[in-house]
């Protein structure tokens, strides 16, 4: 914080305002990393536009053009920039589209899983007793599945109980809610512990003292007053949920291989990379490395941006 | 329960379990634990009149604001404000009306006001959770006129906590309890946390507000000096009970109570820098094993085997009332004997 805004009287910045952004342009990380991610996400909301095919259309696809290596021409003069797929497709469609499925998943689990987290971790913080030891050991045991055990499970189990078909239309929104299963349990437990030391201060207590209701008070109150790390957990976990969309994916448990997304991708290109085609497991390897450092980079710069205690 | 008694606390008990969990408690065989925060207290306060409680760290004198303030349920006894008995309120509802007639001041004036949010919005809280105003014209008006009832500008209703010193902030948090038009207010150690030449300017619009609104307080405090300045009348706590109240000035002129004369006798006075001092032996007793009978009989310089195990009950000396055996049985000498620690008797007097 500096010190000038402090004693001039201004409306002063809140956090969000000139100060990070301040420091947001002092550092080349950051700025490097926020606009890699920026505009990756970008291209694929502009997918449809930005992609030289439709991925999801099958009449773009031409097997005879199968496999072809990066820059090749197809037999109706179309120039494949990263080559093309077992089926036909163009591999920097199939990844553009992939992006959208890949960054759909990861923010949406990741926003569901805070949603969650937040909430359960709010009610346990402020109430306490038995809801609070309920939550937390729902939590432990959480914990001690790994995420794509818990993902695995949800998939079998969804598998067994639907049609075909309606599993492979409800693969996305299945997806979202495994990972966030496994997600949720840090955010419960980070603003637990940040409502157990707000919850005794002394505003808590005056609003309590004015009659102000319990849900007013955990909702504008302590909510805001613990969102600063929730944020920071939230950048840092997307990259983690991307590559866990990737991950389930590739072991063929996430999308099904009918929609693009980097982690299948990088699957169909797994049976040919001995045969020298590189290219179709390589290329969309590499944007999700792209992808998860940028975003990752930029969520660690955030979180020693927002710690006062390291701001010089 | 005379007719001007805005505020009556009879019998009030409270304690905490302060347990292990229950695991460790079957490993360790250890049983439950009580904390006796408060036992037995009864008090009254007149409409208008400054009531301070005094006492050392942890003698409970908090946890009867709190509860007088409804934010802690007692164990026993009850709190009558107004005539109403404040433990019978079941609802949120039902508790509206007397949760905007009290209002509170904190301790801590950096903890007390939310950091997030401007300072006006933190000011018609209490007005808006009541109903009082509608947002808009009239109430962004009436909290500035707060701001200048309690000596700052209008215009800090638009900044953020963090401007302000903890002497403004302590206004603020005034503003805030003046803004339901309460009839009483508890004052947690409204100045402990401020400067000296602060306190002073504190305590001074605290009592032109009580001049002018008509204000009951009730003031916790562990400095003397404050309570002097302050208090209409006087309790003096110890280890959760009430050793001796009535009139401030007879208490602090004239004190009956050996642990009131010995609280007394710590205040420094510039005038006799070397006087002698009547010095305390030992520490206070857990509130959690209080002693039987009294609880400062431990180290009590006038104790005697009655101490230890009658609790004693309060008597009254002129505008007073002291729970004492040794007053009871008019035993107490002029001045107390000394009863240093026999580990720490070095004899000097510094």
């Amino acid at each position: 914080m500096s010190t000038t805004d402090r004693s001039n009287g201004m409306i002063p910045s809140r956090w969000w305002d000139s100060d990070i952004l301040y420091r947001f342009r002092r550092s080349p990380v950051a700025v490097v990393s926020g606009i890699v991610t920026i505009a990756l996400i970008a291209a694929a909301i502009g997918a449809d536009v930005i992609a030289p095919f439709d991925a999801f259309d099958p009449a773009t696809a031409n097997v005879i053009d199968a496999r072809l290596p990066p820059g090749s021409e197809g037999i109706y003069g179309d120039i494949y920039l990263l080559g093309t797929d077992p089926q036909g497709r163009d591999m920097l469609s199939a990844m553009i589209y992939g992006l959208q499925t890949s960054l759909v998943v990861g923010l949406s689990s990741i926003a569901l899983a805070a949603f969650v987290g937040v909430l359960l971790g709010l009610l346990a913080g402020y109430f306490g007793g038995m809801l609070d030891a309920l939550i937390m050991r729902i939590a432990d045991v959480q914990l001690s599945f790994p995420a794509i055990l818990i993902a695995l499970l949800i998939d079998g189990v969804t598998r067994t109980a639907l049609s075909r078909e309606t599993h492979e239309r409800l693969a996305v929104p299945i997806l979202i809610a495994a990972i966030a299963a496994s997600f949720w349990v840090q955010y419960a437990r980070t603003v637990r512990s940040l409502v157990l030391t707000e919850r005794g201060r002394e505003y808590v207590l005056a609003a309590k003292v004015t009659g102000v209701s319990t849900t007013r008070i955990l909702a504008s109150h302590i909510l805001p007053n613990v969102l600063g790390p929730v944020l920071v957990i939230a950048t840092i976990n997307l990259a983690l949920a991307i590559l866990t969309e990737a991950t389930l994916s590739f072991l063929g448990v996430g999308i099904p291989s009918t929609q693009p997304s980097l982690g299948s991708l990088v699957r169909i290109g797994n049976e040919f990379i001995f045969s020298g085609d590189w290219w179709i497991s390589a290329c969309p390897g590499a944007l999700l490395v792209i992808l998860s450092l940028s975003v990752n980079l930029f969520g660690d710069w955030l979180r020693d941006a927002l710690n006062p205690k390291l701001n010089a | 329960m005379t007719p001007d008694t805005i505020l009556s606390v009879d019998g009030l008990t409270v304690r905490f379990d302060a347990s292990q969990p229950l695991l460790t408690r079957l490993v360790t065989r250890t049983g439950r634990r009580t904390v006796h925060a408060v036992e037995l207290v009864d008090l009254q306060i007149a409409r208008g009149s400054t009531f301070a409680l005094v006492g050392e760290s942890g003698c409970g004198k908090s946890t009867i604001a709190r509860t007088i303030a409804g934010v802690q349920r007692p164990t026993g006894g009850g709190v009558s404000f107004m005539g109403v008995d404040i433990a019978a309120f079941r609802t949120r509802r039902a508790s509206m009306r007397y949760r905007r007639d009290l209002q509170m001041i904190f301790q801590d004036p950096y903890a007390s006001l939310n950091p997030r949010w401007r300072v006006g919005r933190i000011i018609a809280e209490p007005i808006v959770t009541h109903g009082l105003l509608k947002r808009g014209r009239e109430l962004d008006l009436r909290i500035e006129e707060l701001l200048s009832t309690v000596g700052l500008s209008p215009s800090d209703a638009r900044k953020f906590p963090h401007q302000f010193s903890g002497g403004q902030r302590q206004r603020i948090s005034i503003a805030r309890a003046l803004a339901s038009n309460p009839a009483f207010i508890v004052c947690d150690e409204p100045t402990s946390a401020l400067d000296v030449s602060v306190q002073a300017q504190i305590l001074n619009l605290m009592r032109k507000l009580q001049q002018e609104l008509g204000l009951t307080y009730l003031l916790i405090s562990h400095n003397l000096a404050v309570v002097a300045h302050m208090a209409d009348s006087l309790g003096v706590m110890y280890l959760g009970r009430i050793v001796e109240q009535g009139d401030a000035g007879q208490l602090l002129d004239d004190p009956q109570h050996p642990y009131t004369r010995l609280l007394l006798d710590t205040v420094p006075d510039p005038h006799a820098p070397n006087r002698s001092r009547t010095r305390l032996a030992g520490e206070v007793p857990s509130p959690l094993s209080p002693p039987t009978g009294c609880a400062f009989h431990p180290r009590c310089p006038v104790a005697n085997e009655r101490c230890s195990h009658e609790i004693p009950r309060p008597v009254r000396v002129r505008k007073a009332w002291v729970s004492c055996h040794a007053v009871e049985e008019a035993r107490l000498p002029p001045s107390l004997p000394n009863m240093l620690d026999p580990l720490n008797n070095t004899g000097d007097a510094a």
